[in-house]
């Protein structure tokens, strides 16, 4: 009974209390999407208007944001699918570069020689645009999926590549003394020493790998077609769907920045916070 | 049997980006006994890091090489592990896994189960055991310090290695950790070789000190031999009587690194004038009254006036710094205790022999034997009082303080404790300390009594601590004291430049002995620049009647400090004799047989002469005769080596033919 009551009791007093006096850090970005809401519905409200306004998207997309699960087959299906469909080209993509860039990494931060040689190809490959790679992938693959897949590989690659390489070079040399005092094999240094120092490099590579990835499947699809987002918004912008692009563009943002959070959080859990930079 | 452990002759030699060399470490050499803690000491950057580097086989000398258990170390290895200075644990593992990666790697072929004890030992006993499963962030520096240290003892090394492994703690955790170390190498008899930059923790850890010299081209500069008994408690090491001389000497040699560094850049060139070869002048000397002369000489304008008009008056920790300064060149000219400059030409206590001359004698007498209050409180009065004192103690050793092996004050202690029939060696224990700290280590009960210069007597008699049972007129009426010594290289050097030295000294020696001047002369000497002490304790003897700290009244004693009447200044042979007779009694040199050759050419009656002469002073060496000491016995200069055999306490006599062509100096 008093249980009950203090409940009834404490929660108003909770909500209440976050009305009266709201944190900061949720009023000021609340003000700021209302004022940009409100901005958007002026400078769009005209008569000529080329962009739909708040409103009108909100009406015009009901459907497609209340019910994001429909599918009525070939590339006419609801925006979790198309989201889905892209987050698996990521995966693959992503999936492969990691394992490649780390491996690659690895070899060429602990082998100077190498290092030297390599390093001058990586840095000409690297500023290349991820759309750049497309048409040699079409041209290698003959098929757009694996295309988009390989454009994703390529894109992540990189950091992952460069960011495990200086992990594995600024190994502290405190730890390599250890090592070589104990006189640790090769395998038992790479798995007590090497990784473990490189990790929160690594993991700084895959979190920029990531956002990469991200931003190059949009346009990657664009081109490919198919089922995901980015032909999505291709696709409405093809049948002058305006609102739903809109929708969709919110979509994609919401997704990177989950991505993004996902990858630092698997970080957080790994790095032992005496390394993370 | 061969070393442990040694360091062969190795040279490290760093490339430097501009096609340079750097030679951080020349031809290093050094053997370690097995069980035997030594400590590395140096300014930082003097290559004491990258010598334990190399020993470790993480670094390679470019010459030479480091042999253990004569075996050469090519790689390294768990037999030698090292304690980093930043503790090197690894951030992704706990306590137990940093110890037991170092575990399961060196004892591979023990069962798991052996090996987890081993690393459960191990946490124990630097007592984590509350930390075990706490990875490195979570614990404090003394925590990964003690990580550190269980994790290479856990391996059982035949060597640890220590890269100042306390520096970066606060005092309260060094301390503790150095007591859990000492205490760690005691149980399992470690071989420690150790770098540190704090001398109190080389002195507490250590057997011996090496200290290296500033880089570049770092070499041992001087090794220190702790004799402080273990097991070591903190507070028995600093009361232990050498201590406060060994950290002396550790600070000395410290400071002396500092100054060759700012030396470096300005090299003391020599400045000619004034007719002279040489008129920039570095003297050193000791506070004690008796070095009046040189303050009355700067401060009255004696030496300019002779022409000397840049001379730098240069405070000496200890005799041994004088010494040192003299023979380095550091120092052109230095107040020396009398029978310093015969020690050092004859090479004594193994030194290569360094040809040194004195051609003044800068003081008589002042000079005092005094014992603790407590053997008067025992009714002690007399020499045979303390006799009687000692022998009834005889379970206990009895340390007698002195300031250097060749001074008169070591001489006329010996002297005076076997004419009362005690050994100086055998009854009691005489160590050296500088004069300034005899008081202190007088009062922290290091010592029952010493002799030195004033105003050291009279100050324990001022602070109640001590009476002065003898001074030296009662031992040796008007014998020599101080004088000013200078190598013979320089001597030859410069001659117009020395006879201008000992000129301006005479007049100040002069000027001191006019006891209307001795008011005046008492406020220069205790300036804080110079002797520094207070006038209560520095007048007695100088000024008032001495007080001996006794019922008796203060007496007057006129010749107390004698620095000019009754032929003071000669440097007369038969004196010089004496000392070579006294420092061959107790084995601190041999006698030289060719002792005539030997004192013409150190006690420079020629040039004492010539600057009478120039002065319009009586210049001449007193009589060669005998001459009676308090105790009756007379010293005849005929027949030192009789006089040495009819000796009834000495110590065994070597006579030897000292290379008197060995000393030429080059010119």
């Amino acid at each position: 009974m008093t249980a009950n009551l203090d409940n009834s009791v404490k929660k108003p007093n909770f909500f209440t209390s976050l009305i009266k006096n709201p944190p900061r850090k949720i009023l000021a970005p609340l003000c700021a999407i209302l004022f940009i809401l409100t901005l958007w519905q002026v400078l769009c409200s005209g008569e000529d208007a080329n962009l739909p306004s708040p409103i009108e998207t909100f009406q015009d997309t009901s459907d497609l944001i209340f019910d994001p699960f429909f599918d009525n087959g070939g590339t006419d299906k609801g925006l979790f699918w198309q989201i889905l469909a892209s987050l698996q080209r990521v995966a693959i993509g992503y999936t492969l570069a990691a394992v490649v860039g780390i491996g690659l990494g690895i070899l060429i931060g602990s082998n100077a020689f190498v290092y030297d040689a390599v390093d001058p190809i990586f840095q000409v490959l690297r500023t290349v645009p991820p759309l750049a790679w497309l048409p040699i992938a079409l041209a290698a693959f003959q098929e757009a999926n694996p295309s988009a897949i390989f454009v994703i590989f390529i894109t992540a690659i990189w950091p992952i590549i460069i960011n495990t390489t200086v992990g594995v070079q600024q190994i502290p040399q405190d730890y390599k003394n250890v090592a070589k005092v104990l006189r640790l094999s090769g395998t038992k240094y790479f798995w007590e020493i090497m990784f473990p120092a490189a990790v929160p490099y690594i993991f700084s590579g895959l979190r920029i790998g990531i956002g990469l990835s991200w931003l190059a499947i949009v346009a990657a699809e664009m081109l490919v077609g198919g089922v995901g987002i980015g032909f999505f918004i291709w696709d409405s912008y093809n049948s002058s769907q305006l609102s739903e692009i809109i929708v969709a563009l919110i979509y994609v943002g919401i997704v990177g920045l989950i991505l993004d959070r996902l990858v630092a959080w698997i970080a957080s859990v790994v790095v032992p916070s005496e390394q993370q930079q | 049997m061969t070393a442990f452990l040694e360091v062969d002759h190795v040279d490290k030699v760093f490339p430097l980006a501009n096609g340079g060399r750097y030679i951080a470490l020349k031809n290093i050499h050094l053997e370690i006994k097995q069980g035997e803690f030594v400590c590395l000491l140096g300014h930082s950057g003097c290559g004491k890091s990258t010598l334990l580097n190399i020993v470790a086989g993480l670094d390679k000398p470019t010459q030479g090489g480091i042999i253990l258990e004569n075996k050469q170390v090519k790689e390294p290895g768990p037999d030698r592990m090292v304690v980093f200075q930043n503790y090197s644990l690894l951030p992704w593992k706990t306590v137990r896994q940093n110890i037991a990666l170092a575990v399961n790697q060196v004892y591979g072929n023990k069962s798991t189960k052996e090996r987890r004890a081993i690393v459960e030992e191990h946490i124990n006993m630097v007592n984590l055991r509350q930390a075990a499963d706490k990875r490195p962030v979570e614990l404090s520096g003394g925590m990964k310090q003690r990580v550190a240290i269980a994790r290479a003892l856990a391996i059982r090394p035949k060597l640890l290695l220590l890269d100042e492994p306390f520096g970066a703690l606060d005092a309260l955790t060094r301390g503790s950790l150095q007591e859990q170390l000492m205490k760690i190498c005691q149980e399992h008899k470690l071989t420690c070789l150790m770098v540190t930059h704090d001398a109190d923790e080389a002195l507490l850890l250590a057997d011996r000190i090496v200290m290296l010299t500033n880089g570049p081209e770092s070499h041992v500069g001087q090794i220190i031999n702790v004799p402080i008994p273990r097991p070591r408690q903190r507070l028995e090491v600093v009361n232990h009587p050498s201590y406060y001389a060994l950290r002396g000497d550790i600070v000395y040699f410290l400071n002396q690194q500092k100054k060759a560094k700012k030396r470096q850049v300005k090299a003391s060139a020599i400045i000619a004038g004034n007719g002279l070869e040489k008129i920039n002048l570095e003297i050193g000397f000791i506070p004690l009254t008796d070095c009046a002369p040189l303050v009355v000489a700067k401060e009255k304008g004696l030496f300019a006036k002779h022409g000397l008009t840049q001379v730098n008056l240069v405070r000496e920790p200890s005799w041994k710094a004088i010494a040192e300064g003299v023979t380095s060149g550091r120092l052109d000219a230095a107040q020396m205790v009398a029978g310093m400059p015969l020690s050092l030409s004859l090479g004594m206590g193994n030194q290569p022999p360094s040809p040194t001359v004195t051609a003044l004698t800068l003081s008589r007498n002042g000079n005092a034997i005094t014992l603790s209050k407590k053997f008067y409180e025992q009714g002690v009065r007399t020499l045979a009082d303390f006799k009687a004192a000692i022998t009834q103690e005889s379970d206990r050793v009895h340390t007698l303080g002195m300031v250097h092996p060749s001074s008169m004050h070591n001489l006329m202690l010996r002297y005076w404790l076997a004419s009362g029939g005690i050994d100086p060696d055998l009854d009691v224990k005489l160590t050296v300390i500088p004069p300034p700290q005899m008081v202190a280590n007088l009062k922290a009960g290091n010592i029952d009594g010493y002799c030195v210069g004033e105003p050291w007597n009279s100050r324990a008699v001022y602070e109640n601590l001590g009476f002065v049972i003898a001074t030296d007129l009662d031992i040796w009426q008007s014998h020599l004291e101080k004088v000013l010594g200078v190598k013979e290289e320089w001597a030859n050097k410069y001659p117009e430049a020395h006879i201008a030295l000992v000129k301006a000294l005479m007049e100040a020696c002069e000027y001191c002995d006019d006891r209307r001047h001795r008011e005046e002369i008492l406020q220069l000497i205790c300036q804080p620049n110079y002797v520094g002490s207070a006038p209560e304790y520095t007048r007695p003897g100088f000024i008032d009647p001495y007080n001996r700290g006794t019922n008796e009244p203060p007496e007057m004693l006129l010749e107390y400090n004698q620095f000019y009447v009754n032929k003071t200044n000669c440097p007369s042979r038969v004196e010089g004799l004496w000392i070579l007779v006294q420092m061959a009694r107790w084995g601190i040199v041999p006698f030289p047989r060719n002792w005539i050759d030997i004192l013409d050419r150190v006690r420079r009656n020629d040039v004492y002469s010539e600057a009478a002469r120039q002065l319009n002073l009586p210049g001449l060496e007193p009589e060669r005769t005998s001459f009676q000491l308090s105790d009756g016995s007379v010293f005849s200069p005929d027949n030192p080596i009789e006089y040495l055999q009819g000796l009834k306490i000495k110590r065994e006599i070597k006579i030897e033919e000292v290379e008197i062509d060995s000393l030429v100096v080059s010119l």
